[in-house]
């Protein structure tokens, strides 16, 4: 009897500590918050890589290396422009690549500042799941150096959030890792 | 009246800031903030404007913050959550509505609430033809989080197959009562006219649509092409329904905005949440 007690005892420590990790603080919120914010300014900051027409072919693949590094191995990019509802859907690597060959003498890709992060939802197998959403304008300009083409597109990016753990010098280190998934790019104006 | 000037001032004076603070140069264009401020970027945002969980810039109210949920905050900021295009600034309904969801404290709305249903419209191909159908999705609690599930469909092609019909027609289809002592050797009446067929279900038969939407998925007759739009249906607020869809213009009041109100006692509710979720 003592013994069912006692592994009783234990079980619900075991099962109070994860819960206890499992309610994350105003704080820890806060901390994932950047975390998941730093990922996609790496985004912001390769997408501008490789849109340039100044960047040499070999550094843009390089960097779409580094960006499909970013996310999860099976998101994908769901497109769509102001005159229609189809959505074309591409893989990281196809998208960068689409971004690359875009026709244009120069391009002009600037994000506006604002960076607005959902609250942290937790999936069936316990991930958290949030999204953040960011405004790019893109301007495309042909040889005469008229712009002959401008839209702003919201994107709406995935961000999947897990408790992970890693052992350094024989001691066990929990970690946030994080990860971008699925992202939606809508078009909200082309004025 | 002095209220409503009072949450305009309050209103023009935060988008001005954000605007002033927020106006960004690049290149010879100069890129205003102020609308992506002004505009409710994600249904989540909508929320936590709606009960004010973060301040004028999006940032995250610590629930410690002495104006986390404060009603005042709300009063203030709870108009630019309307449709001012349909509801203009200070209509009898919008006041009432402010006033009743910020005079308790039980009218805050939440994730996994419940009560909350999306409808998302959507084209499929039906037998090789474009066909409008709408999915009612609502948010389920599962293992160590929630997920969205489907709840209902509507596809006006099988509405027409389940017509509500004549009442005195549908009274002339029945077996008789004794048909039992006859083996039911009558029962091939039952499906001598496919149409009319459901007349002989029991007065609790209700055509379970979402049954029949996966068995024509499965059969390869209906075939998913794309989204069209996605709008939400709340219920969740004491005595109230509304609407809430995506609105993609210039200006400060854009993005999900409340689309239509509509004063509702909760007993009221129980049809239509019947709708969304049989």
């Amino acid at each position: 009897m003592k013994k069912i007690i006692a592994t009783l005892v234990i079980a619900l420590c075991v099962v109070g500590s994860a819960m206890a990790q499992d309610e994350l603080s105003f704080e820890r919120k806060q901390a994932i918050d950047s975390l998941a914010l730093e990922k996609v300014r790496d985004l912001s900051k390769y997408i501008k890589i490789v849109g340039s027409k100044e960047t040499p072919f070999s550094e843009a693949n390089r960097v779409i290396d580094r960006a499909e590094e970013l996310f999860m191995s099976d998101a994908e990019i769901g497109v769509s422009s102001l005159g229609s509802n189809q959505i074309t859907y591409y893989r990281v690597r196809k998208y960068f690549e689409h971004l690359m060959r875009l026709n244009y003498d120069r391009v002009e890709i600037e994000w506006y500042n604002i960076e607005y992060v959902s609250d942290l939802q937790r999936q069936p197998d316990g991930t958290y799941v949030g999204v953040i959403t960011i405004f790019q304008t893109f301007r495309g300009y042909d040889k005469e150096g008229n712009m002959v083409y401008k839209d702003t597109t919201k994107k709406d990016i995935t961000v999947y959030v897990k408790r992970k753990e890693t052992q350094i010098g024989g001691r066990t280190i929990g970690f946030w890792d994080v990860l971008l998934g699925d992202m939606r790019v809508k078009e909200t104006t082309n004025r | 009246m002095k209220t409503h000037l009072r949450n305009i001032t309050f209103l023009a004076i935060v988008f001005l800031l954000v605007g002033n603070t927020f106006a960004q140069t690049i290149g010879d264009f100069k890129m205003d903030e102020t609308e992506l401020y002004a505009m409710t970027k994600q249904m989540g945002q909508f929320m936590r404007r709606f009960n004010y969980e973060e301040d004028q810039f999006g940032e995250r109210l610590n629930p410690k913050d002495p104006n986390f949920r404060s009603n005042e905050m709300r009063r203030k900021s709870l108009p630019i959550l309307f449709d001012q295009e349909k509801y203009g600034t200070q209509t009898d309904l919008q006041r009432y509505f402010i006033e009743d969801v910020t005079k308790g404290d039980s009218t805050y709305m939440t994730f996994l609430g419940g009560r909350w249903f999306s409808e998302v419209s959507c084209t499929f191909k039906y037998n090789g033809k474009d066909a409008k159908v709408m999915l009612f999705l609502t948010v389920e609690k599962e293992g160590l989080g929630s997920k969205w599930v489907l709840t209902n469909v509507y596809f006006s092609e099988f509405n027409k197959l389940f017509p509500q019909g004549e009442i005195a027609e549908r009274e002339k289809h029945f077996l008789h009562p004794m048909s039992h002592e006859l083996d039911f050797m009558n029962i091939y009446k039952v499906f001598q006219n496919p149409e009319v067929v459901d007349y002989y279900a029991s007065k609790e038969f209700q055509p379970d649509y979402l049954t029949l939407f996966f068995y024509e998925i499965k059969q390869g007759k209906l075939v998913f092409q794309h989204v069209d739009s996605v709008k939400f249906h709340v219920l969740q607020i004491k005595d109230w329904y509304f609407e809430v869809s995506w609105f993609n213009r210039s200006g400060l009041n854009s993005g999900w905005l409340m689309s239509n109100v509509v004063y509702m006692p909760e007993k009221e509710k129980t049809n239509l949440i019947k709708f969304y979720q049989p």
